[in-house]
């Protein structure tokens, strides 16, 4: 890239920026959550959501709202913010936004191969999908067997062709497998991601990379949790986890050899990062480990926007924009269930 | 003055609204528009209120009338608009309405179901059809193969054929058919190869004719493809990718007879289809038109209700639930209305008791109500478009109403460019009832809501034009020249007078480039020209040096009067709010800061026009060093203009000097020594204060009398002062801020003044360019062409002149007029932190429906 960023940056990425600013500007306030948490019904959410800037998104919708039915308006119109900003984009950006869509793609082959081992209908799971990883060829995915199958058949032509390299193999996709595979897709698609943000540099690089490590550390941590009690084995483990981040290479070496949870943290109490973190885990309204890291998460997004001329905002946004959308929607299960006692524990974006 | 001057008395007003005749009550207020609702549930979210059911039922009603609006568009009916606005539907009503939409949206939604569905099923058997047409010739070649095919059971007895071969050979060998879209043809035949290895044939050709895609109605291009696959294995992976790729797949015949007898079969049902299908929309268009007769009404009724059950959440309920009290702002000459419409909405509900009202005393600040018609709304925008006047301010829209186009036209000045501009603006305002001119684009809808504005501005720069004598920059000799060239030459006067004078003669004019007329000779100057500037100057070489000394001269006269207008303006607001030391400690001065230095600038110059002529102009000091020196105190002598000039400015000056500091320090120490309670005032007064700083039970042991005393004090002008805390730190922050704004303001918005001789310049020059460029070319050519190049030379000098001088040179003096007003002008007096009285009136939403609609 050029020297200074600073003075290109606008002429090509300007008015997306500035657009996402705008975006970013119409996220839910406190304020907004204080008044969805009093709400009584869906009715009252949907009426409380029209005077913020989801607008009338739900006025279409035949009675009676569900909880679903909210989730999928509220995907669609992120949905329709990123196809604009992507529709909109020059290279490098949209590559960039390419490589925001790929998790979501992972997500959704996955998904679908999984359907299809349990035997459910393409259509039935595609209404899961997220519709920010929705491709063409997705629908035949249930035609592999193996993960060479399915790179050659299917997935040959879409943007995860790349992060196939690592998981060539003629094992038949049970249930283990695929999360294998899940699992090492991830693993090259972020080391993917960061190679391609650390190689744009300037400010972009600044901003993603930190980004980019906390997400494989977390993926590594939570990689080793899940492993605990299955048959996955230390080596195995080892290989699923992404090789960059603060924890890489000692701490994963570390974390292979971790056996349950106070190991874990044993490990983690190595790194100034995530010994908060691991602290904070089950302390004041019995936060999980999850909750935790979204927390930080959405700290270090809303931080993104704190400096200019990169396109880490976008992938802010994004990520900001479904944190939002899993507080709504918690905020509404809790509603419909009636199961106010924990209607407080979404997470609050700053 | 009236209403313009100042805005209107507010009061704020109880209304207890009976429960039951609270929505008539409401219904009859909102036809009137009278009064603006206080939100007396704040604190309480939208969703808690008392009638969220009401608003809830009210969305409902919408969404169905979208709908219905909608299917009526989309079929193409014409929605009639009613030009009366039907009131409010009554209670009764509402519930046969709902029910009756409800009733009408189930029928539409299940007719048009059926109607799609309908269409559906006829488009897929119109692909059908074509596929089978297609894949005919398709057939013709596999019909070379076939007979291989069917020689396969002869193979199978072959014993020497092992058993996986005789499975291969006996999977029959099998079609799928069926349509894909244009744009994923390429990358559904590369999946087949992938996945199926080659063991496909896929042959495909383009459709023809565009056909409806039957899921989402768009006319896209199709290609028809036949796969001939071998075994099952793989033709349930072809079923799979066609699946993914949203192909159309139809079974295929596999015999020719088979093929006929379906082709035959679709086609009877194509044909029983469109008869259904042309009954279905017959019925739907039916329902549609009779419901197209009732939705603009129905649209409207519904918005009214959900108006009123908005303005109901602000009410608060009183403690017997049997009574709404809301509270509004309420103009005080319209209690009367009022009480009328409250009556009238208590009648029609038939309620026993009826509601009523009463005003309550207030400290808040109303908002500020300035009723305008068609012609003062454009200035009074003006004006609200830099801050909505506080409450019972001078408004200076009155004022603006004529300065506004007159200092536009001072920028502006020329006969021509005003009379098209007027012109224009007349047939706006002429036509102002057309109903195309109401509902036109963005851009001719503020000229036509600012016509009555354009239609002064082109007055004005009429007669500005007349006074600078500029008609498309060329002077017009209306009256006659009072220059006589002729008076200059040496033969028309006697000679002993020759001596004197520098007079012209035959070989003078021969070799001299340029020759000054002069006014001293007798003759050369008969007086000056009736109206306006001379028409001489428009050939004289030093026009411009004329000009632009005696626009200079203006515009600095009009900005030092418009600036002193405006400070003159603040004495009435300081007389309104009763702070009479306003007066004496700030706007007094103010008028003497400006006017001992800027008006006696101006009394210079009018000065100077006055008493030198044109013998003594030779001797006739700068004003411009005159005006330094005055400042200077220069220690050697200058001629000066009069006698005991020195003197007078010293004056001047000495004046100027003190007024800084009241300026400064007056009104704080005033309001500091108000504060301290008047030390040098008598005894009773101070008895006041005792009053307030006791408690209150020694309030009512004192005697009515002294309390009373109070009170009428309490009138002299410094409730405010009293009530709010004092802060002597921040009143005199401000004031030192404003005066120092005040002062120097003085200096930079005189200079600012002189914008006006800067545009008018800007214009007279750009017109005169435009003309040296096109006209005078246009008007050299010899005659027999001349004609013929002249027409093209005027279109084009029409449109620049329109285009440059009219709209852009307008548009920039219109901008430099504005912020002459909202800078220069209006912040000597005003404050404009109103807000703005906005009634509860239905004529506001119904105004918007029109809008809706034509977007829909």
């Amino acid at each position: 890239m050029l020297e200074c960023a600073e003075l290109y940056f606008n002429v090509d990425h300007g008015y997306l920026e500035g657009l996402v600013r705008g975006c970013k500007a119409s996220l839910l306030t406190q304020q907004d959550y204080v008044n969805l948490v009093q709400c009584e019904t869906l009715e009252d959410l949907k009426i409380h959501l029209q005077t913020t800037d989801y607008g009338n998104f739900l006025a279409n919708q035949t009675n009676p709202l569900t909880v679903s039915k909210i989730d999928t308006e509220m995907r669609k119109k992120l949905c329709r913010e990123f196809e604009y900003f992507r529709n909109h984009s020059l290279e490098p950006l949209s590559t960039f936004f390419t490589y925001m869509t790929c998790s979501y793609m992972i997500d959704n082959v996955i998904l679908l191969m999984n359907g299809a081992l349990q035997k459910k209908s393409v259509k039935e799971i595609l209404v899961k999908c997220h519709p920010l990883g929705r491709f063409t060829e997705m629908e035949a995915v249930n035609i592999a067997e193996t993960p060479s199958d399915l790179f050659n058949a299917v997935l040959v032509e879409t943007p995860l062709a790349p992060f196939f390299q690592d998981c060539m193999s003629e094992n038949t996709l049970d249930e283990l497998n695929i999360e294998l595979l899940r699992n090492k897709l991830y693993k090259s698609y972020l080391e993917a991601f960061y190679k391609f943000c650390k190689n744009h540099g300037d400010v972009t690089a600044e901003i993603m990379c930190p980004i980019l490590e906390f997400e494989a550390d977390r993926r590594a941590f939570i990689i080793t949790l899940n492993s605990f009690g299955t048959e996955l084995s230390k080596e195995d483990r080892e290989t699923l986890y992404p090789t960059f981040g603060k924890l890489y290479p000692e701490g994963l070496r570390l974390l292979a050899q971790a056996d349950d949870f106070d190991q874990m943290k044993r490990v983690a109490d190595h790194y100034g990062v995530y010994k908060p973190l691991f602290e904070a885990v089950g302390g004041s309204g019995g936060k999980t480990l999850e909750d935790v890291f979204y927390e930080r998460e959405v700290q270090m997004n809303v931080l993104a926007f704190n400096r200019q001329f990169h396109y880490g905002v976008f992938y802010a946004y994004v990520k900001l924009k479904e944190q939002e959308m899993r507080n709504i929607v918690w905020i509404a299960e809790c509603i419909s269930q009636r199961h106010r006692t924990k209607i407080n524990s979404y997470i609050p974006i700053l | 003055m009236g209403s313009l001057f100042r805005s209107e008395t507010m009061c704020l007003a109880q209304l207890f609204l009976q429960s039951g005749t609270a929505y008539e009550c409401l219904s009859a207020l909102g036809e009137k528009g009278l009064v603006q609702f206080r939100d007396l549930n704040q604190n309480v979210s939208s969703f808690q209120r008392k009638f969220v059911g009401e608003v809830k039922r009210c969305e409902e009603l919408e969404r169905i009338l979208v709908y219905l609006v909608q299917e009526i568009n989309r079929a193409d009916i014409p929605l009639p608009e009613g030009e009366a606005s039907p009131p409010a539907p009554p209670l009764k009503q509402v519930l046969e309405m709902q029910e009756q939409l409800q009733k009408l949206e189930v029928e539409l939604r299940e007719v048009t179901k059926n109607k799609e569905k309908l269409r559906k099923n006829l488009l897929e058997l119109i692909e059908y059809t074509h596929m089978l047409r297609v894949t005919k010739t398709f057939v013709k070649r596999n019909v070379e193969f076939e007979p291989t095919y069917e020689e396969f059971p002869a193979l199978e007895n072959d014993s020497l054929l092992d058993y996986s071969c005789m499975q291969r050979l006996g999977a029959k060998l099998g079609f799928v058919s069926g349509l894909i879209n244009q744009g994923k043809v390429e990358a559904f035949e590369k999946m087949l190869w992938r996945v199926c290895k080659g063991y496909t044939i896929v042959t495909y050709a383009e459709l023809d004719e565009s056909l409806e895609d039957p899921e989402t109605g768009e006319v896209i291009k199709w290609y028809v493809f036949l796969i001939s696959f071998w075994g099952e294995q793989i033709g349930h992976k072809v079923k799979k990718i066609c699946d993914c790729y949203h192909c159309h797949v139809y079974p295929y015949p596999n015999t020719a007879e088979e093929r006929r007898e379906i082709q035959e079969g679709l086609n009877t049902r194509i044909q029983d289809l469109y008869t259904v299908l042309h009954k279905t929309e017959d019925y739907l268009r039916q329902v549609l038109c009779k419901a197209a007769e009732t939705v603009y009404s129905r649209v409207i009724q519904v918005r009214k209700m959900k108006a009123i059950y908005h303005m109901l959440n602000m009410c608060s309920f009183d403690v017997t639930n049997k009574c709404l009290i809301a509270e509004v702002w309420c103009p005080e000459a319209d209690l009367h209305d009022l009480r009328r419409a409250l009556e009238e909405g208590s009648r029609e509900s038939g309620a026993t008791i009826p509601s009523f009202m009463n005003t309550i005393p207030t400290k808040e600040t109303p908002p500020t109500l300035i009723r305008t018609n068609k012609f003062t709304e454009g200035f009074q925008n003006i004006v609200d478009a830099y801050g909505v006047g506080s409450y019972r301010e001078v408004n200076p829209a009155l004022f603006t109403i004529i300065t506004f186009p007159f200092l536009f036209a001072v920028m502006f000045g020329d006969f021509g460019h005003g009379f098209v501009m007027f012109l224009f603006a007349l047939l706006l305002v002429l036509n102002e009832n057309h109903p195309r001119l109401k509902q036109s684009q963005e851009i001719m809808r503020m000229f036509f809501n600012g016509r009555y504005i354009l239609l002064l501005m082109g007055l004005f720069s009429v007669y500005t034009g007349l006074i600078y004598n500029d008609c498309f920059s060329k002077s017009v000799n209306l009256f006659g020249s009072g220059w006589n060239v002729s008076a200059m030459y040496s033969s028309s006067h006697a000679p002993q007078e020759h001596k004197k004078m520098v007079l012209w003669n035959d070989s003078v004019v021969k070799h001299s480039r340029v020759l000054q007329l002069d006014p001293s000779v007798p003759g050369v100057f008969q007086g000056p020209y009736p109206l306006g500037i001379d028409p001489i100057w428009n050939l004289a070489t030093n026009r411009l040096t004329f000009l632009n000394s005696f626009k200079m001269k203006m515009s600095v006269i009009l900005g030092i009067i418009h600036m002193t207008f405006g400070v003159i303006l603040g004495i009435f607001n300081h007389l309104h709010f009763r702070k009479k030391f306003n007066i004496y400690l700030v706007s007094i001065p103010e008028l003497l800061f400006m006017l001992c230095i800027f008006g006696y600038l101006i009394f210079m110059i009018v000065y100077k026009w006055l008493v030198f002529s044109a013998e003594s102009s030779r001797v006739a000091p700068s004003i411009l060093i005159e005006f330094i020196n005055m400042f200077l105190f220069p220690a050697s002598e200058t001629n000066g203009l009069y006698r005991g000039q020195e003197h007078v400015q010293r004056v001047l000056l000495v004046v100027t000097a003190l007024s800084v500091p009241i300026l400064f320090l007056g009104k704080p120490l005033f309001l500091l020594w108000l504060h301290n309670g008047r030390s040098c005032f008598g005894v009773s007064r101070s008895g006041y204060t005792l009053v307030r700083k006791d408690s209150e039970e020694e309030v009512s042991l004192l005697g009515s009398q002294d309390i009373e005393e109070g009170n009428n004090q309490m009138e002299d002008g410094c409730r405010e002062v009293t009530c709010e805390e004092f802060n002597f730190g921040e009143i005199l922050m401000t004031q030192v801020i404003h005066s120092i704004e005040y002062c120097l303001g003085c200096i930079s918005n005189t200079a600012s003044y002189l914008r006006l001789w800067a545009l008018s310049l800007a214009h007279a020059q750009l017109s005169d360019v435009l003309w040296a460029m096109l006209m005078r070319v246009g008007l050299r050519v010899d005659r027999t062409y001349g004609v013929l190049l002249l027409l093209p030379v005027i279109a084009l000098f029409a449109v620049l002149t329109v285009f440059i001088l009219l709209i852009m040179e307008g548009l920039s003096a219109f901008l430099h007029a504005i912020r002459l007003h909202w800078v220069e002008f209006q912040n000597k007096f005003y404050v404009g932190a109103g807000t703005k009285f906005v009634p509860f009136s239905f004529r506001l939403l119904s105004s918007k429906f029109n809008n809706d609609d034509s977007v829909a």
